[in-house]
């Protein structure tokens, strides 16, 4: 099978290869394994099998999900877990699923349920990258399955402050367990990097360099340097172009980003044009209902003149009943 | 679980300086006719941590058990003024009359403990469920007989129904609902060897000393080996790994040997 292994994947964004969870942890496990991989940003998950990104291509095969491309890749002898012991391989499923069961609900909750990021970050991001009906449909949807994943494990209302306090406490819990086991190595499991660290890398990334608003999960991370260092690390090891890219990216815009303050570029032209189309549709408009009525004022007056003219010139009588 | 905060602060709060009282009280439904798969492992689980912490209690059934537990979730302990349900909230509150199982234990292999129990909650409690609720042979010969026993007529189907929805949703959210039976048993498979691996040959899974991890391992296991169902073939993949059996029994001996027959009053 010479066929490229292709998969289709949520964009990336502040020095990410991708901002979804779950493309990121495949893109990971693809580079530890060093699968000739090809990536394409679709931003779409609507053509897919299970309406989710990423999806997995080789030939004619399409597959969705981690722990099937994973499993597929280590039929065609690629796998990042071969160095492990099978006491490693069973510790590697444990830290999974203690990162799926704490620190998952808390990253939908920090992406969609928070009011402020919502608004401010994950909505716009994903109504920007995704083609044009479905960017109406998408970021509502997520918003609402991770509001149901609130009530559903919570039983309360989303909105209940409860619901918050436990998120966060669940997940500061979580990423101070991962912090002690990952101590002070490089990997998890020794100079190498395995699907543990693929996972972890996978849920942290974003949750690390996303802009949030509301930062209160991103500043305990921050505070534990060793998953930071951790992340940094995979980033400039096996992503370095992306990350080298959104640098120089950023160093080019900071000039003119600095004089507008806002990614508006036009912003006095377009101010000026809406101030200008505006007064002219209220002017319009106050002529249309007679708020003002110039012209017809003026040639009320100029009638009036004529006749004051002709008045004063002829008839004498007239101008009296007028008044 | 918005329980858990506040029982959590409350305890640290006004419960440190008290000791454990006598009359500890731990509520479950009934074991022989209504008791279900999931709630049993969970029941179980508990026990096996007090017995292992050395703390006296006395099992109290109780029909409506489930509705009595602060969280809905059953068991749930009674200790002086406290009501305290399910196991990560009774192991917090343990702690805090200076109780605990993981004193010898450095912080990795607490990081450890927190990772397996997350394996068991998220795999173990979950294929339990599925079979419980969703498996249709189990569902209408185990499930609703023994769910509605305690209810008179149009009462038993319509208490089925509704916590049936209720478990429905938890699991579709969490992506079970969608796995067929197949998929659920690979799954269990795959945990179970996990553990295995994990327990090698040692008497419990840190040493010679058990921890709530053997406790929730010891309440699942037990329940699954000893719960008769249609279809037996969860047991079958549990009773593949001798390492776990082995564990099973020595807890059983150690821990629930002669209270067995607990009195209920």
């Amino acid at each position: 099978m010479n066929r490229p292994m292709e998969l289709d994947i949520w964009g990336g964004d502040w020095g990410l290869p991708s901002i979804d969870l779950h493309c990121l942890e495949v893109m990971a496990y693809a580079k530890f394994s060093a699968v000739p991989l090809q990536t394409h940003v679709t931003n779409n998950p609507f053509c897919t099998p299970n309406g989710s990104l990423p999806v997995f291509k080789h030939g004619k095969k399409k597959i969705n999900g981690f722990s099937e491309i994973a499993a597929y890749l280590r039929e065609k002898n690629f796998s990042a877990d071969f160095g492990l012991t099978p006491k490693q391989c069973a510790e590697s499923v444990a830290f999974s699923h203690l990162l799926s069961e704490r620190l998952h609900p808390a990253l939908q909750y920090v992406w969609w349920v928070d009011r402020k990021n919502y608004l401010e970050l994950s909505r716009p991001w994903y109504a920007k990258s995704l083609p044009f009906p479905y960017n109406y449909y998408y970021p509502g949807r997520y918003e609402r399955d991770a509001k149901k994943i609130m009530e559903t494990l919570y039983e309360v209302c989303w909105d209940d402050p409860v619901v918050e306090t436990g998120v966060h406490a669940e997940a500061e819990k979580c990423l101070t367990a991962l912090s002690i086991r990952l101590g002070e190595e490089e990997f998890f499991f020794g100079s190498h990097p395995s699907t543990l660290d693929a996972t972890v890398y996978a849920y942290l990334a974003p949750l690390l360099k996303a802009p949030f608003l509301n930062a209160a999960l991103q500043n305990h991370l921050k505070a534990c340097s060793n998953l930071v260092r951790f992340v940094v690390r995979i980033s400039q090891r096996y992503f370095a172009s992306t990350l080298q890219e959104y640098e120089a990216h950023k160093t080019s815009q900071q000039k003119p980003k600095e004089d507008s303050e806002n990614y508006f570029p036009n912003k006095r032209r377009n101010q000026f044009l809406a101030a200008l189309v505006a007064t002219v549709a209220m002017t319009g408009y106050a002529f249309s209902t007679g708020l003002i009525e110039v012209s017809s004022k003026e040639e009320v007056k100029m009638e009036d003149e004529l006749d004051e003219q002709i008045d004063e010139s002829v008839f004498d009588h007239s101008s009296n009943e007028g008044e | 679980m918005p329980s858990v905060l506040l029982t959590e602060s409350l305890a640290v709060e006004l419960g440190a300086r008290e000791p454990w009282p006598v009359d500890v009280k731990l509520f479950q439904p009934y074991d022989v006719e209504q008791i279900l798969l999931p709630d049993n492992a969970n029941c179980l689980a508990v026990q096996a941590y007090l017995k292992m912490c050395g703390l006296h209690f006395q099992i109290e059934n109780r029909s409506n058990a489930e509705f009595m537990s602060p969280s809905g979730r059953v068991p749930f302990i009674k200790c002086g003024a406290f009501v305290v349900s399910e196991l990560d909230p009774i192991i917090a509150f343990v702690g805090t009359k200076g109780v605990s199982l993981t004193n010898d234990l450095d912080n990795t292999q607490k990081a450890d403990m927190r990772a397996y129990m997350s394996l068991i909650n998220t795999v173990l409690v979950n294929a339990e469920l599925y079979v419980t609720w969703c498996d249709p042979t189990t569902l209408n010969e185990v499930t609703k007989p023994r769910y509605g026993s305690v209810f008179p007529w149009p009462l038993n189907h319509i208490q089925c129904w509704q916590k049936r929805t209720q478990v429905l949703k938890k699991l579709s959210i969490l992506g079970w609902a969608q796995k067929s039976l197949d998929e659920v048993y690979s799954e269990i498979e795959s945990c179970c060897n996990a553990l295995s691996q994990r327990l090698e040959d040692q008497k419990y899974f840190f040493g010679d000393r058990p921890t709530e991890l053997d406790g929730l391992v010891f309440g699942h296991l037990f329940t699954i080996l000893t719960t008769p169902l249609p279809n037996n073939r969860f047991a079958g993949i549990v009773r593949g790994y001798s390492n776990l059996i082995e564990l099973c029994k020595t807890v059983e001996r150690m821990y629930f040997d002669r209270s067995v027959p607990e009195p209920s009053t």
